[in-house]
């Protein structure tokens, strides 16, 4: 069984393409089922919003797979409390 | 009428690496990096806190009288340059001359800065009114517009807005435009101002610009770093420019303009190298002519390597021995604007004989393997140049210059 934030990777990634969750295994090569730099970067951000956390633009050239994503931000969380600032509509000029 | 050779006869620029064509040349040359924090807008709520900003640049100077809140920055970058431009041409406008002159200019997002100072009024500030040059500030044509009421030229007018191509296919269309004898003068180029948070946060998310520097072809490079400015070219037939005994800077001889069919952000290597192949056959330059191409060059883990292979493909293994450069490593990426910043950096390269650098190259990457002239500029008379610019969307601009001896 995929731990939480796996599921919850994968949950959003079917949201995002429009895909039946079946279809996607934490292993999968997201260029092979089709799954380009965009849809990542959709991805990516309705992870941050759901996390409340900020992903790197470094970390995020390396993935590959779902699982890339999921111990990304697994190590995130892990690292520091989610990003209260992330989300925020405040402008600050 | 029969085509006509077109030259350029007068440049202006408002850039990150000065004020007017000598101060910016001079950054050029000596391979100046005006990269730095972002002072325009707080950015601690950014993932990047560099950008390449126009430092010193006051509008009351140049719009007395209060009429500078008439202009979005865009718009004063596109006007300021082309005075100088004109000034720099010392060329007569005649009545039917201004009737006979275009103004053809490139943004990509207009003064959609001013609209997002007037949403922030609306539904940050609760004002519940927005100001009420909001839409003649933020429209694509204000810059072009201001020019021709500024310079009183009265000829077709109009923006061309393709993203970071937009310069290159403006600069593109009204040297067809002198070319065919449409009209007998044209005020050309591009200007862009988006450092506003709403811009720099749409920009964050689409996760291409660097957090420190701009490295083109670089191993080290780590993404595109935002500019701003406006510069502007004229061009008029270099028959008349001859007869009245103008400076002239370089003759621009070809455009060359494709589109990939393909992704919205992902370049391809065809879309470019048709573009370039373009260009030279509408010049009809034989590719062992080209003595340097500047270069799009952003930076960015995706376009270098595209651009090499695209350079290689159309140049063979002349390419080995190309100078290629991107002074977007100097100047940023002013994206609409930044065909016409490297226009001009094209043109004095080929009037002084100096190729600019590309700046912060620390290591060679094995998918960049042309000549990238890194860190210092060197003394090389081209005979004609390439400059590059590819848009998202993947739309492809190209234009070349020829040297003119005097």
């Amino acid at each position: 069984m995929p731990d939480a934030v796996t599921e919850k990777v994968i949950a959003t990634l079917a949201s995002v393409k429009r895909i039946p969750a079946e279809n996607i295994r934490p292993e999968t090569n997201l260029q092979e089922m089709g799954i380009d730099s965009l849809d990542i970067f959709t991805l990516l951000f309705e992870l941050e919003n759901a996390f409340k956390i900020s992903i790197p633009d470094d970390d995020v050239r390396s993935i590959k797979t779902v699982n890339d994503i999921a111990e990304g931000i697994k190590k995130i969380l892990a690292a520091a409390p989610p990003d209260a600032s992330v989300g925020s509509a405040s402008p600050a000029s | 009428m029969a085509a006509r050779r077109v030259a350029v006869t007068g440049l202006g620029i408002v850039s990150p690496l000065g004020l007017n064509v000598a101060e910016t040349w001079d950054g050029l040359r000596s391979g100046r990096c005006a990269i730095g924090p972002i002072q325009a807008v707080d950015c601690s709520a950014l993932r990047f806190q560099n950008g390449a900003e126009v430092r010193g640049f006051d509008p009351t100077k140049h719009f007395p009288e209060g009429k500078d809140a008439y202009y979005d920055r865009f718009a004063q970058f596109c006007v300021v340059a082309s005075r100088e431009a004109l000034r720099d041409s010392g060329i007569e406008l005649t009545p039917e001359l201004r009737e006979r002159s275009a103004i053809i200019c490139g943004s990509a997002v207009g003064g959609q800065s001013s609209i997002e100072k007037g949403f922030e009024d609306l539904y940050v500030l609760g004002r519940g009114r927005v100001h009420p040059l909001t839409i003649p500030k933020t429209m694509a044509n204000a810059g072009a517009s201001h020019v021709s009421m500024d310079l009183g030229l009265s000829g077709p007018t109009y923006t061309v807005a393709t993203a970071c191509s937009s310069a290159n296919h403006a600069m593109g269309q009204a040297f067809r435009m002198v070319r065919s004898g449409e009209v007998d003068l044209a005020v050309t180029g591009g200007s862009e101002a988006i450092f506003t948070v709403g811009m720099l946060k749409a920009w964050e998310a689409m996760r291409v610009i660097s957090p420190d520097t701009c490295r083109p072809f670089s191993k080290d490079r780590r993404g595109m770093v935002l500019g701003e400015g406006g510069a502007m070219m004229i061009l008029e037939p270099m028959d008349s420019a001859k007869a009245r005994g103008a400076k002239i800077y370089a003759e621009i001889c070809g455009f060359g303009m494709t589109s990939d069919a393909h992704h919205l952000t992902q370049p391809t290597v065809s879309g470019p190298a048709r573009a370039m192949r373009g260009a030279l056959n509408d010049a009809g330059l034989a590719p062992e002519t080209i003595g340097y191409i500047n270069a799009h060059g952003t930076g960015t883990p995706g376009n270098d390597p595209v651009e090499s292979k695209a350079i290689r493909e159309v140049f063979g293994a002349r390419a080995d021995k190309l100078p290629v450069s991107s002074t977007k490593s100097m100047h940023g990426h002013a994206l609409g604007a930044a065909g016409a910043l490297e226009a001009v950096a094209t043109v004095l390269a080929l009037h002084y004989g100096i190729l600019p650098p590309t700046v912060n190259y620390n290591e060679r990457d094995p998918e960049c393997d042309l000549d990238y002239i890194p860190n210092q500029a060197r003394a090389i008379q081209a005979e004609a140049a390439l400059s590059n610019s590819f848009a998202f969307g993947g739309l492809n601009a190209v234009i070349a210059f020829r040297a003119v001896r005097s």
